[in-house]
C-alpha cells in the first residue's frame, strides 16, 4: 500500500457520488403491431420519460390512446417495437415481484379466499410445490396469515371478510384486497391499471383516499393510469398526458406537469379536450 | 324513393299474417312489385296484400304438389297385387349363387313363373339371422347350428328346404409355431364364440381325444371382421379357428399349421336355405309357391356352375362378384366345400342315417352351450323332425324341419 | 296453460308427474309389445317378459359363465358369494379395470393441455399433431392397433387412451387460454416462477371445469372400451352383451345395459360430488 494514498472505499466515499439514473426510464419507445394487409399500427409512437423513485404519477388520455400500453410497458407484459424500457438501469423482460400490478378486472384468484389471496405471494416465495408438505409450511403459514391480517386490517376490511372467495365481495372491497396481495411484496413500484374505474363513486372516493395514504406510507412510485382527470390531478404529484398525433398515428405524451403548477385541469382538458367529468 | 324504402325496411305489423315479417326480407321483391304494378295503383297497403296473396299462392300451390305426391306414394302399394317374399343373404362361398340369381334375373324369372314377387336381400351374418327371427324376412340362407340356435330355439319354426353344402374344410384351426391340439390346453384361443368355430374345435379335440381338456384352453372371443388382422399382427397369440376367407389370408403368414377343419368332420357343417315354416303354410298356397321358385332357381344355378369351360368361369366370375373375390379365390374356396350340385345329392344326403347323428352331435353342442336357450331344461325341448318323419325330441315341439319335397319336386323336374 | 311459455312456472305435481312420464310410457309399451309377441310365441326371446326379465337378472348375478354347468360345490355358498363369482360380477370388475385405467390416463392429458396452454413453445410443438390426431378415428386404424399393443389389455386401455385423450388435451388447452391474462401477470409480479404460475394459479383455476370435461367424456369412455371388449376379449361386459347376441339372450342382454347405465350414473355422481367438495368457489353447472 502507497503511504498516503487513499482506499478505493475511501476513495469512493469522498468522490462525488455519480449521477443517478432515474428510477424508471422509457428511452424512445415505439410500441406498434401488424395489421392484415401488411400494414402496422401504430399505438405509442416516441415516448421518452423519466420517473423518479416515490412518485406518484397518473397517466391520462382518452380511450384508446395507449396508456394502458404504457403500463404494461413498466410493467413487462409487453415489449416494445422500437426503444428501451430501464427500471433501476436494468431493462424490463417480464413481470415480476418488483413491479406490483393492479388490474381493473380479474385482480384476485377465484380459487382461493381472500387471506390466501393476500399469502399467495409469500408462500410462493419461500416453498415450491414439492416443499409445502413440509412442517415448516404450516407453522410459516401461520406467520403469513398473521401479516395478511394487518394488510386486511389496513385496507379497512373486516376480519370476516378474510375467509370469503373473491366473488362473494363488493368491487370495492375486491380492489382493495387487490391492493394489499400487491403491497405485502413490498413491491418498488405500483402499477394501477384504471383500477378505481369499474366502482361507484362513492366507494371510489373512499379508494382514492386509501391509495393516498398508503403511497404516503410507503413511498412505493405508483403509476396510476385513469381516464378520470379529476381522479388523476387530485391523486397524484405528476400528470402524463397521452394524446394521439393529430398528424401521425400513434400517442405522445403531450403534457408533463407537476400538480403543483396552476390551472393543471384546464392545461389538460385543453389538450384532452375531455368534458370535464361531473362525477368525483 | 326513400319513402318506399322505409315501408319495406321494418316488418309492418299488420296483425294476424306471420307473411307479412318477410316483408323483410323481400323489400327487392316489394319494390319490383311495386314498380310492376303500373302508375294507377300506388298505395301502400294493396302493395302489401299483394304481396301476401302471392305468397298464400306459393304456399298453397306447394302444399298441392306435396299432397299429390303423398297419395302416389300411399297409392302405389295398393296397386300391387302380387305375394312378395323376401331372402336373405350374406357373403359365404356357399350362399354366393343369390347375388347371382338376383342379378341374372333368374330368381325373377321363377318368381314370375309362380305368380309372386322375390326379393333377394343381402345383409351381414348376424344381422340376417336377426331379420329371420325377428319375422322380417321369410327365408334366409344359414349354417345348420343357426337354424337350430336362433329361430329354432326363440320358437320360430323353421323348415330347411334346401340343403345347399357342407363346409368341408371351409372351417380350419390354424396354429403357428407347429402348435399342435394336445398343446392348446392352457393357451388362448382366437375365435367367434358360440358358432361353428368353437364347434369345429370342440369336435376336433373330441376326435382327438382330448374332450376333457376343452376348457382349458382360454377362448378369446374375437369379431370375424378383426380376426384375420387380430391374429396375424399379435404373434402371442398361438391358435385361430376361422372360415375362409379369412383361413386363405392367414394362411399366406409364414410357419401357420392348419391342424384340424371341417373335413375330417365333413356333413356336420351344413349350408342350408330355410323359410318359416308359418310361411310355407300360408293358406293361398303362396308359400309354396315361393318356395318352389327357390328350389328352382336355386338348381339352375347350380347346374350352370357346376359345368366345365368358359360359360362356367363367366358365371363363377358373376358370383364372385358378389363378395368381391377373383375368381381364382373363389374356385379356391368352392375346393373346400362341397356343394351339392344336383338335388340327387342333396337328397341323399339329407335322408341318410348319418344325417340325423351329426345334427345330434350339433343339438348337443347347442344344449351345452345354453344355445338352445337358458330356460330349456332338456336337449328334447328343441325337436327336430326328418323327412322321414322322425323326430329328434319332443313331438310337440318340433322347432326345426326338415322338408326334401321340393329338392324332390327338383330332382324329378317338377318344378 | 301454454306449453310454449318462457315464463311458466309448472307446480311441484306436474314437475313431477311430467318427468316420469316418458319413462312409464315406455315400460308400458315395452310390455305391452313383450305380451303382444308372447301370445304368438312363448318362446320368444327378442322381448323379454317381466318374468323372464327377472330370472334373466338371477342368471346374470348368480350364475357363472353361462357355458360351466353349475358346480357342486355352489350348492354350498352363500348367496354372496355366489353374487361375487357370478356372471355379472366378474364381468364389471374386469370392466371396470379396464375403465379406470383409461381415467387415470387422462391425468397426464390434462397436464399436457396445461403446458401447451401455458407455455408457448409446448402449444407451437403439439397443438397442430394434436388437432390432427383427433381427427383419427381409432376404430378404423384396429389392424396398426393390434400390431402395436397385441389385442390384450393393453390394446383396450390404448383404445380408450387414443379415442378419448386428444378430446381432453384440446379441451383443457382451450380452458387455460380462457384464463385472462391478468391473472398470469398477478402472478409473476407476486414472485411466481412460471412453473408456479402454471399449476398454482392456472391450473388450480381450470381444475373444476376440466374434471367437468372428464365427466361429459365418461360416455365416450366406455363406448371405446365397449368397442375393445366386442372385438376381441375374454371377459367384460360388452363381451357378454356380444357373446349373449349369438343367440338372443336379451333376458340378459336388457338387464346388463339398464346395470351399465346405473354405473356410469353413479360415477358421474361421485365426480360432481367430489367437484363440488373440492372447489366450493366454483359456481358454475
Amino acid at each position: 500500500m502507497v503511504p498516503g494514498s487513499l482506499t478505493e472505499s475511501t476513495q469512493a466515499l469522498l468522490d462525488p457520488p455519480p449521477r443517478e439514473d432515474p428510477f424508471i426510464r422509457l428511452d424512445r419507445i415505439r410500441v406498434s403491431y401488424a395489421l392484415k394487409g401488411g400494414e402496422r399500427k401504430i399505438v405509442l409512437d416516441g415516448i421518452d420519460l423519466e420517473i423518479h423513485a416515490g412518485e406518484f404519477i397518473s397517466v391520462i388520455g382518452q380511450t384508446g390512446c395507449g396508456k394502458s400500453t404504457l403500463l404494461r410497458l413498466v410493467l413487462g407484459s409487453e415489449t416494445p417495437t422500437e426503444g428501451r424500457v430501464l427500471v433501476e438501469g436494468r431493462e424490463v423482460v417480464r413481470p415480476d415481484r418488483d413491479r406490483g400490478y393492479v388490474p381493473q378486472k380479474y385482480s384476485l384468484f377465484p380459487d382461493k379466499t381472500v387471506v390466501d389471496n393476500i399469502t399467495f405471494g409469500l408462500e410462493v416465495e419461500e416453498f415450491n410445490l414439492l416443499t409445502c408438505f413440509t412442517p415448516r409450511y404450516y407453522t410459516r403459514r401461520h406467520e403469513f396469515r398473521a401479516e395478511a391480517m394487518r394488510q386486511l386490517a389496513k385496507m379497512g376490511l373486516h376480519e370476516t371478510d378474510a375467509t370469503k372467495y373473491p366473488d362473494q365481495l363488493s368491487g370495492g372491497m375486491q380492489q382493495r384486497v387487490a391492493i394489499a396481495q400487491a403491497l405485502v411484496m413490498k413491491p418498488k413500484i405500483l402499477l394501477m391499471d384504471e383500477a378505481f374505474s369499474a366502482l361507484d363513486p362513492g366507494t371510489r372516493a373512499g379508494m382514492q383516499k386509501l391509495i393516498r395514504e398508503v403511497w404516503k406510507e410507503t413511498g412505493t412510485t405508483v403509476l396510476f393510469v385513469t381516464h378520470n382527470i379529476a381522479e388523476a390531478v387530485r391523486l397524484a404529484t405528476r400528470v402524463i398526458v397521452l394524446a394521439k398525433n393529430p398528424a401521425a398515428d400513434g400517442s405522445r405524451v403531450a403534457l408533463d406537469l407537476s400538480t403543483a403548477e396552476p390551472d393543471i385541469s384546464a392545461r389538460i382538458e385543453q389538450v384532452t379536450g375531455h368534458i370535464r367529468s361531473d362525477a368525483s | 324513393m326513400c319513402a318506399i324504402g322505409k315501408v319495406y325496411a321494418h316488418p309492418p305489423t299488420l296483425p294476424g299474417s306471420s307473411e307479412l315479417y318477410y316483408g323483410q326480407l323481400s323489400a327487392h321483391v316489394a319494390r319490383w312489385c311495386f314498380e310492376a304494378s303500373g302508375p294507377g295503383r300506388r298505395t301502400v297497403v294493396p302493395i302489401l296484400m299483394r304481396q301476401v296473396r302471392s305468397k298464400t299462392k306459393v304456399y298453397r300451390s306447394i302444399a298441392f304438389a306435396a299432397g299429390v305426391l303423398a297419395l302416389l306414394v300411399a297409392a302405389a302399394p295398393l296397386s300391387a297385387d302380387k305375394p312378395t317374399f323376401t331372402v336373405g343373404w350374406s357373403v359365404y362361398v356357399g350362399w354366393n349363387p343369390y347375388y347371382f340369381m338376383n342379378k341374372s334375373g333368374i330368381m325373377k324369372k321363377w318368381a314370375d313363373k309362380y305368380g309372386i314377387a322375390i326379393k333377394v336381400q343381402r345383409f351381414d351374418y348376424a344381422p340376417s339371422l336377426d331379420a329371420f327371427v325377428a319375422k322380417n324376412i321369410e327365408a334366409c340362407a344359414m349354417t345348420n347350428m343357426e337354424a337350430l340356435d336362433m329361430p329354432a330355439a326363440a320358437g320360430v319354426d323353421t323348415t330347411a328346404i334346401i340343403v345347399g353344402d357342407y363346409s368341408n374344410g371351409n372351417d380350419a384351426v390354424l396354429t403357428r409355431n407347429g402348435v399342435k391340439l394336445k398343446d392348446l390346453p392352457g393357451k388362448k384361443l382366437l375365435l367367434v364364440e358360440k358358432t361353428v368355430s368353437q364347434y369345429l374345435f370342440e369336435r376336433g379335440m373330441a376326435l382327438n381325444g382330448l374332450e376333457s381338456q376343452i376348457k382349458q384352453v382360454r377362448l378369446v372371443n374375437t369379431s370375424d371382421s378383426d380376426i384375420a388382422a387380430a391374429f396375424i399382427s399379435d404373434t402371442s397369440h398361438q391358435a385361430v379357428v376361422t372360415w375362409k376367407p379369412l383361413v386363405s389370408q392367414i394362411s399366406k403368414q409364414p410357419g401357420i399349421t392348419n391342424i384340424f377343419n371341417s373335413s375330417q368332420i365333413p356333413g356336420e357343417i351344413l349350408d342350408l336355405t330355410v323359410v318359416r315354416t308359418d310361411v310355407l303354410n300360408r293358406a293361398d298356397g303362396s308359400g309354396q309357391k315361393f318356395a318352389k321358385a327357390l328350389a328352382g332357381a336355386w338348381y339352375e344355378t347350380m347346374a350352370l356352375m357346376s359345368g366345365k369351360g368358359p360359360g362356367t368361369d363367366k358365371v363363377l366370375t358373376t358370383i364372385a362378384e358378389g363378395s368381391q373375390d377373383s375368381l381364382e379365390s373363389y374356385k379356391e374356396q368352392l375346393s373346400t366345400t362341397h356343394l351339392m350340385y344336383t338335388p340327387k345329392d342333396a337328397l341323399e344326403l339329407t335322408t341318410s342315417p348319418e344325417m340325423k347323428q351329426k345334427m345330434t352331435l350339433v343339438k348337443q353342442f347347442c344344449f351345452n352351450h345354453a344355445l338352445l336357450g337358458e330356460n330349456t331344461k332338456s336337449i328334447d325341448d328343441v325337436a327336430i323332425r326328418y323327412p322321414d318323419g322322425g323326430v329328434q325330441g319332443k313331438a310337440d315341439r318340433v322347432r326345426l324341419r326338415f322338408e326334401t319335397a321340393y329338392m324332390q319336386m327338383a330332382a324329378q323336374g317338377k318344378l | 296453460m301454454s306449453l310454449l311459455n318462457i315464463c311458466a312456472k309448472p307446480s311441484r305435481a306436474a314437475t313431477w308427474t311430467l318427468s316420469w312420464l316418458l319413462f312409464a310410457t315406455g315400460i308400458v309399451m315395452y310390455f305391452y309389445t313383450a305380451q303382444k309377441r308372447h301370445k304368438e310365441n312363448p318362446d320368444d326371446r327378442v322381448v323379454p317378459t317381466l318374468s323372464q326379465l327377472a330370472s334373466g337378472i338371477y342368471q346374470a348375478a348368480m350364475s357363472q359363465d353361462g357355458d360351466d354347468q353349475p358346480s357342486a360345490d355352489a350348492q354350498g355358498q352363500s348367496a354372496f358369494e355366489r353374487f361375487r363369482h357370478g356372471m355379472l360380477w366378474t364381468d364389471t370388475v374386469a370392466s371396470s379395470r379396464r375403465f379406470f385405467y383409461g381415467l387415470a390416463l387422462l391425468f397426464p392429458a390434462v397436464l399436457l393441455g396445461l403446458h401447451m396452454g401455458i407455455f408457448p413453445y409446448f402449444g407451437i410443438f403439439f397443438l397442430r399433431f394434436i388437432l390432427f390426431f383427433d381427427k383419427i378415428i381409432a376404430l378404423s386404424v384396429l389392424p396398426i392397433l393390434f400390431i402395436a399393443f397385441g389385442i390384450d389389455e393393453l390394446s383396450k386401455v390404448m383404445l380408450i387412451v387414443i379415442g378419448v385423450t386428444p378430446t381432453i388435451i384440446l379441451d383443457t388447452f382451450n380452458l387455460t387460454k380462457g384464463v385472462p391474462p391478468e391473472q398470469l401477470v398477478k402472478g409473476f409480479t407476486l414472485g411466481a416462477s412460471d412453473f408456479d404460475v402454471a399449476y398454482r394459479v392456472v391450473l388450480k383455476q381450470i381444475w373444476p371445469r376440466v374434471l367437468n370435461s372428464i365427466r361429459l367424456n365418461l360416455k365416450p369412455l366406455m363406448l371405446f372400451l365397449f368397442a375393445g371388449e366386442m372385438i376381441a376379449s375374454t371377459d367384460g361386459l360388452a363381451y357378454r352383451i356380444a357373446l349373449l347376441r349369438r343367440h338372443m339372450g336379451m333376458n340378459i342382454i336388457i338387464p346388463y345395459v339398464l346395470w351399465v347405465a346405473l354405473l356410469l350414473f353413479l360415477v358421474d355422481l361421485a365426480m360432481r360430488l367430489l367437484n363440488k367438495k373440492l372447489h366450493p368457489w366454483f359456481r358454475e353447472a
